[in-house]
């Protein structure tokens, strides 16, 4: 090794700590059974949750008296509950359901005694890492906790109940979360800065940095302003013209107005569409297997969604569509209505996930997963809980026991039949008429007389072959060779069957035809040509992608033992999570009247009665976290144990209340579930107005500006740098709705736009122009879970697991070399010189001011523009020189050219770009 | 630049900023400084990936690899594997079962070896003499001659291989060892892949897909041609001191934004961020730059002939690579270069030709260096070919159809065995007979070599494990390991 190549091969072994890739045999495995084993990987997948709790356990023991309820309970559910005490057959006899049950012990003897931990055998155990099994272990603190309680005489908060089954699932302590309480309706509560409160927002948000002793910052600069709101709430940057506007606009009321505008535009359904679309999970493809089938119609359940946000569809009604939307069509669903084309199209929200039941998948737990990962969609985006994780054993952290889980599934699994499955293909329904029937049969008997030509020559041209061929073969076989062939293949003697494969050019076959007569082939080809030509007569039949349910086939939903389908036990109803009994809502098997279950209507109009405690909170919460950065639950997926407590739960609560319509004091009633409405109050609030600048005091009291006392500054979403740059360089083509704009791996293997166009071994041919669509939003680029376009794929765009409900933001130097070094970018930084010099022709310094315009919404100082000018001075007078020194006239690059691109480059690279105030 | 970051803030910077630090690193990293206060609760982030150096599971012998990947199926009774009963039986009817794979140019007649074989080297392994300079390394290959994947076609063979299965879309080797072992030099890519100029192999760039295994795990291509790896170079116009210039004038740009946004860090990071890519550029460069190597390490690989100057400047580039610390470096020969089903008389000793002196060069250069013991090089292709002729019109013309039921390919260095030959064809080298290593033994046997167990390198896909054996019957070919 040469010496100034020191370190790279030295350092193996001193490795940093990876992540775990080894299948580590963490759980009892069954053997070889294939659907226990995927059991077994969903069973490994949450034990990442657990086995990372050592790593937070940071926290003090509790101050104060130790409860069972309160502190002890919580950790054995988590750790210890599903083999003592939820699972029919209690491992050793032990249950540890209640204290006294601990006392009572198991088969070794009684858990503790009281006053002794360490005569105490639950705390030997935990201690020695004998319990729990398979290297789990309790962190310190957790088993900190439960001594103390033990040395305290293992005290209860009450008296418990004499029949364990009232606490089998779900304790009080557990009820009172606070995600599962009511909403509600808050008083607005009186600050001392009036002047800075625009609305009610204002106030709640004023009172907590109050109390911190901080203070909401001044209102950002119009120019600020305009481009944070644009960009929120279009996903694009604001062009000079709007900018002009604005600032112009002397009127007092001139940024609400901005914000009707903005809304007004299908723009704004676009980009708060796509916010959608990531807790949906939307796809363009099943993904499972390596094939990645493309689904061809989803396009239009995203553009439903586009168009839904556009025209405000009431959040009810959006909810009750997209869950229900086939039971508000009557059966048949055939001929249909465009308005009940739309209300099918709605149910596309349930047809996200990865699907690998037309794939060859094994059917069970293809089918299974579809199921599964369809109620995590739901569960995540609508109830903010993660109620798939009760799929084997009660949650470990949340109360949701394992028959909640299923009940949840009840409700959808008419729908989601898994014992009558259809597959992605047989969920499509046509758009074809009884008129478009005939036209096709008509066209279709024409093709059919041309290819029925075409057979009679190709038996001839078989024939003239087999003769060349024959005669090749020595004189002395051919007869037999000829008896052997015309022998149908399965009547062949042994000796037929070896004499042609001695001569097997003397029986040629269909596909080879090639092979022996190209000409021939070549003619049989034209006829394939000519039958097809005929067949592109035929009306295009469209389909439409839906979830609905089958009159008269009603599964029965089953609980699975472990989540494992081969082990069914007890026949479960649709219904609400338990821990939300005292909403008093009963999802009915079957509503009369109704062909099909209308289980899921029933469940999206409770869902949506503005009573639900977290449906509106979620949503809402959502809607902030999108405006503000961070969700006042910064968990947005999560509203349970696991997640964040809210920064600001009076203002979650206000706003929740506020759109539902349930608030008897507020505006709400007269537009309820107005989407729009709500984005308004966020974004016409003191809160969503005022400057991004750190403050020193902010940032000591309160450094993640989670109080916000200014707003944060952000990054663009992967959507909005790819289109921001179409818009500034002009190519953006504003095109709405329809089929995915396909994408496709280039001649280096990047996933680029384009239209896939592989030669017969697999590489790419000629490139087929697109003719415009590729410059068109990133919302309408396919999500091709297996080929997610690079440039929004380096940029953060969300993985599908199967949806997204917080997306990341990262600063990584891939990034950084697509900006400096790809096609994409280049052309763009081209095309943006192009634009500047046919806008304001050669003029250094206009170009510069428009570049400032267009890029930041703002004209350069005049230190930047001196900067900015004395660069491409300079690069102008290097790169002349440099253009001089290449003789070759065709070689010969355009110094000007160069030098602008270069300037462009940078600024559509620069933070001030790609980052919004 | 530096960061003085204060203990909060760099909280936040280590978790959006890092390039390729695991979520995991990151929070050991803060848990050690005890800034990790709040909830007893698990991570529920999903998991991040990383080419960070990952720790074997048993000691490894081998810590990179190089595969010569002879795309087309070289004739391994034309070069590796001597038939005396071919040559005897030569233009005679070939008395066993054959499967064409085209039935228009099938011929039944034995086609002999043209070719001379002797043994070379302290073990006496016999080679053809198409190939004099592997007859320099014999003492330091072990030759496999029954290899077998059973499909006996070139894409399918190939996914093979380079798969695991004879079905597209899967993550390929090179992304496998990624995955496990991550790599040694952050400034590199992990898994390099280097093209020929004539062409991309069958199945192109899938070859080097990390299929459904992060993108992050996909092969870098190192074109044939300037610039050789793609978005690490800056278009021609901009090379160089023009992208300097421009960087620094974007650098201007962003301090003057960031003065402007005191305490945001994500822009101090994107900042750092550039220069990081800048460095990569260069590093990723300067592993590419032969002009380095001395006249006399050129000569070896044959850079100073036409016939072997582009892949043996490929192969020198791969010992390039390896050296700065890239895990898996495939090399490919162009669009069939090995598929001989006319001709083979010429074009055969053309393709050894090119390979040939670059190919036992490599492990020439690798072993002088010190490299060898840790290196595995690997050459062969996804096929062999039939011992009888295709193309019966001529002794210029004829050639042999495919034969994925017994070939040859060699393996060198990374705790391989020296001047060892496992397995056997029949006598006509149709099928292989003995010893047989299937496309699963021989990927069972890599990862073993690499420390890493084919059963336990798994990847948990859609809710189900994957793994490049995938349950397949697999066995670690212990006789020829050193």
């Amino acid at each position: 090794m040469s010496p100034h190549l020191p370190t790279a091969r030295g350092k193996r072994g001193q490795t940093l700590s990876g992540q775990a890739i080894f299948n580590v045999n963490r759980l009892p495995c069954k053997g070889s059974d294939p659907f226990f084993h995927g059991m077994i990987v969903r069973m490994l997948v949450c034990t990442v949750a657990w086995s990372a709790t050592a790593l937070r356990a940071a926290d003090a023991v509790p101050e104060g008296p130790v409860t069972y309820e309160r502190h002890v309970r919580p950790i054995l559910k988590t750790h210890c509950l599903q083999c003592h005490g939820e699972e029919s057959k209690r491992e050793g006899k032990l249950d540890l359901r209640l204290r006294r049950l601990m006392a009572d012990g198991g088969e070794s003897g009684p858990a503790f005694v009281a006053g002794k931990p360490q005569e105490s055998l639950l705390i030997k155990r935990l201690r020695d890492g004998e319990m729990p099994p398979n290297g789990k272990v309790l962190s310190a603190r957790e088993i900190d906790i439960i001594e103390r309680w033990i040395a305290a005489g293992a005290p209860t908060a009450k008296d418990e109940p004499a029949d364990v089954a009232a606490v089998h699932d779900i304790t009080d302590e557990e009820k009172g979360f606070w995600s599962f309480q009511p909403i509600q309706r808050p008083s607005i509560p009186a600050v001392a800065q009036t002047d800075r409160v625009r609305s009610p927002i204002d106030a709640f948000v004023l009172q907590k940095l109050q109390d911190k002793g901080l203070s909401i910052s001044a209102d950002a600069e119009r120019l600020t302003f305009i481009r944070r709101v644009t960009f929120d709430l279009h996903g694009l940057p604001p062009t000079p013209a709007d900018v002009d506007e604005f600032l112009q606009d002397p009127a007092p009321d001139a940024c609400e107005r901005l914000i009707d505008r903005l809304m007004a535009s299908p723009h704004y359904g676009e980009r708060w569409g796509r916010h959608w679309l990531d807790l949906a999970g939307y796809a363009d493809s099943d993904g499972y297997t390596e094939a990645d089938p493309v689904r061809k119609y989803s396009y239009k359940y995203r553009d439903w969604v586009v168009r839904a946000m556009n025209a405000d569809m009431p959040f009810n009604q959006f909810v009750l569509e997209q869950l229900a939307g086939d039971e508000l069509v009557p059966l048949p669903h055939a001929n249909l209505s465009v308005e009940h084309q739309d209300l099918l199209i709605a149910t596309g929200f349930l047809r996200t996930v990865a699907d690998g039941t037309g794939q060859g998948a094994d059917p069970k737990v293809a089918r299974n997963a579809v199921v599964a990962e369809t109620v995590k969609v739901v569960s995540t985006s609508l109830l903010g809980l993660t109620v798939g994780c009760a799929e084997c054993h009660n949650h470990r952290y949340d109360p949701i026991p394992q028959t909640d889980y299923y009940r949840m599934r009840a409700i959808f699994e008419p729908a989601l039949n898994w014992k009558e499955w259809r597959t992605p293909a047989q969920r499509l329904i046509t758009l074809y008429t009884d008129a478009d029937r005939a036209k096709a049969a008509e066209v279709e008997a024409e093709a059919a007389k041309i290819l029925e030509e075409r057979k009679k020559k190709l038996d001839g041209f078989i024939e003239q072959i087999f003769e060349r061929e024959l005669a090749k073969v020595p004189e002395e076989h051919r007869e037999r060779v000829k008896a052997a062939r015309t022998t149908p293949p399965k009547e062949r003697t042994a000796e037929q069957v070896a004499l042609l494969k001695e001569y097997p050019s003397a029986d040629p076959q269909p596909g080879q035809i090639d092979l022996y007569d190209h000409k021939a082939a070549q003619e049989l080809k034209k006829d394939d040509e000519r039958a097809a030509e005929v067949r592109k007569r035929k009306p295009v039949e469209d389909f439409i992608s839906v979830l609905n349910e089958i009159p008269g086939q009603i599964p029965a939903t089953v609980l699975f033992y472990r989540g494992d389908p081969d082990q069914p036990k007890q026949a479960v109803s649709p219904g609400e999570l338990s821990v939300l009994d005292w909403l008093g809502t009963a999802i009915p098997d079957k509503i009369e009247g109704l062909p099909t279950t209308g289980r899921r209507t029933a469940y999206a109009r409770h869902l949506t009665s503005g009573r639900h405690p977290l449906v509106a909170r979620v949503f809402v919460n959502h809607q902030w976290m999108n405006h503000f950065g961070r969700g006042i639950v910064p968990t947005a997926g999560d509203l349970g144990v696991l997640g964040e407590r809210p920064t600001h739960p009076e203002l979650l609560d206000w706003l929740a209340s506020e759109f539902s319509g349930t608030a008897g004091d507020s505006q709400a009633t007269v537009n309820p579930w107005s989407i729009k409405r709500l984005h308004r109050l966020m974004t016409t609030s003191t809160a969503y107005r005022q400057a991004s600048a750190h403050t020193s005091q902010g940032d000591a009291l309160d450094p993640d500006n989670r109080l916000l006392s200014r707003m944060s500054v952000r990054r663009l979403t992967a959507e909005s740098v790819r289109d921001a740059i179409l818009v500034v360089n002009g190519t953006i083509n504003h095109k709405l709705g329809g089929p995915a704009v396909p994408v496709m791996l280039d001649e280096d293997g990047q996933v680029v736009v384009g239209i896939e166009n592989l030669n017969g071994e697999n590489r790419p041919g000629p490139i087929i122009p697109l003719n415009g669509e590729e410059y068109r939003r990133s919302v309408y680029v396919q999500v091709r879970r297996s080929r997610p376009l690079a440039v929004l794929d380096t940029f953060d765009l969300p993985t599908l697991d199967p949806n997204c409900t917080v997306r990341t933001s990262s600063t990584v130097a891939p990034q950084s070399l697509l900006l400096m070094n790809s096609d994409f970018v280049l052309g763009a930084a081209r095309q943006l010189t192009e634009r500047l010099n046919s806008a304001v022709g050669a003029d250094p310094n206009e170009r510069i001011r428009l570049a400032w315009r267009l890029l930041f919404g703002r004209l350069p100082t005049d230190g930047e523009q001196q900067s900015a000018s004395q660069f491409v001075i300079d690069e102008l007078a290097r790169l002349t020189t440099a253009a001089e020194a290449i003789t070759d006239p065709k070689q010969k690059p355009d110094p000007h050219q160069w030098a602008w691109t270069a300037f462009c480059q940078a600024l559509l690279g620069s933070n001030e770009f790609l980052y919004v105030d | 630049m530096s960061l003085n970051l204060t203990p909060a803030s760099r909280r936040d910077f280590l978790s959006s900023a890092t390039f390729g630090v695991s979520g995991l690193a990151i929070a050991s990293l803060l848990q050690s400084e005890g800034l990790l206060a709040a909830p007893v609760k698990p991570d529920l982030k999903k998991p991040t990936f990383d080419v960070l150096p990952k720790p074997t599971q048993t000691p490894a012998r081998a810590t990179a690899m190089i595969s010569l990947f002879m795309q087309g199926g070289p004739s391994h009774m034309d070069m590796f594997d001597p038939k005396p009963e071919l040559n005897r039986l030569d233009g005679t009817k070939f008395q066993g079962e054959i499967k064409y794979d085209n039935a228009a140019q099938a011929s039944s007649r034995v086609l002999g070896c043209p070719w001379k074989f002797a043994k070379h080297g302290q073990c006496g392994m016999e080679l053809s003499e198409l190939l004099p300079h592997t007859a320099n390394i014999v003492d330091d290959i072990t030759l496999i001659r029954s290899m077998y994947t059973g499909v006996n076609n070139h894409g399918q063979s190939i996914d093979a291989l380079n798969t695991g299965k004879a079905i597209s879309h899967r993550p390929s080797l090179g992304s496998w060892m990624a995955y496990g072992l991550g790599t040694e030099n952050q400034n590199l890519p992990a898994f390099v892949v280097l093209t020929d100029p004539d062409g991309l192999p069958v199945l192109g760039m899938q070859n080097w897909s990390n299929g459904w295994l992060p993108s992050l795990y996909q092969g870098t291509v190192v074109r044939p041609r300037e610039p050789r790896i793609l978005n690490l170079d800056p278009p021609r116009e901009l090379r160089g001191l023009p992208q300097q210039r421009y960087l620094e004038y974007l650098a201007e740009l962003n301090r003057d934004h960031l003065s402007r946004h005191p305490g945001e860090l994500d822009l101090e990071a994107r900042i750092a961020s550039y220069e990081l890519a800048a460095r990569m550029q260069s590093a990723a460069k300067e592993a590419v730059d032969i002009s380095q190597e001395t006249e006399a390490t050129q000569k070896l690989y044959g850079i100073d002939q036409p016939a072997t100057k582009d892949y043996g400047t490929r192969c020198l580039i791969a010992r390039r690579l390896v050296e700065r610390g890239v895990r898996f470096v495939q090399l490919y020969t162009r669009y069939q270069l090995w598929d001989h089903h006319g001709a083979i008389r010429t074009a055969l000793p053309a393709a050894c030709k090119k390979v040939d002196q670059p190919s036992a060069a490599l492990v020439q250069d690798l072993k002088q260096r010190g490299l060898l013991d840790s290196t595995l090089v690997h050459w062969g292709g996804e096929m062999g070919r039939l011992p009888v002729i295709q193309n019966d019109a001529g002794p210029e013309s004829v050639g042999r159809d495919h034969n994925t039921y017994g070939f040859s390919t060699w393996l060198a260095g990374g705790g391989i065995k020296g001047g060892h030959i496992h397995g056997k064809t029949d006598e006509f080298g149709h099928k292989a007979v003995e010893n047989i290593v299937t496309h699963s033994d021989y990927h069972a046997t890599l990862l073993h070599l690499f420390g890493l167990n084919h059963e336990k390198l798994v990847f948990l896909r859609n809710l189900q494990e994957a793994s490049l054996v995938d349950k397949q019957p697999a066995r670690i070919v212990t006789e020829i390991l050193a």
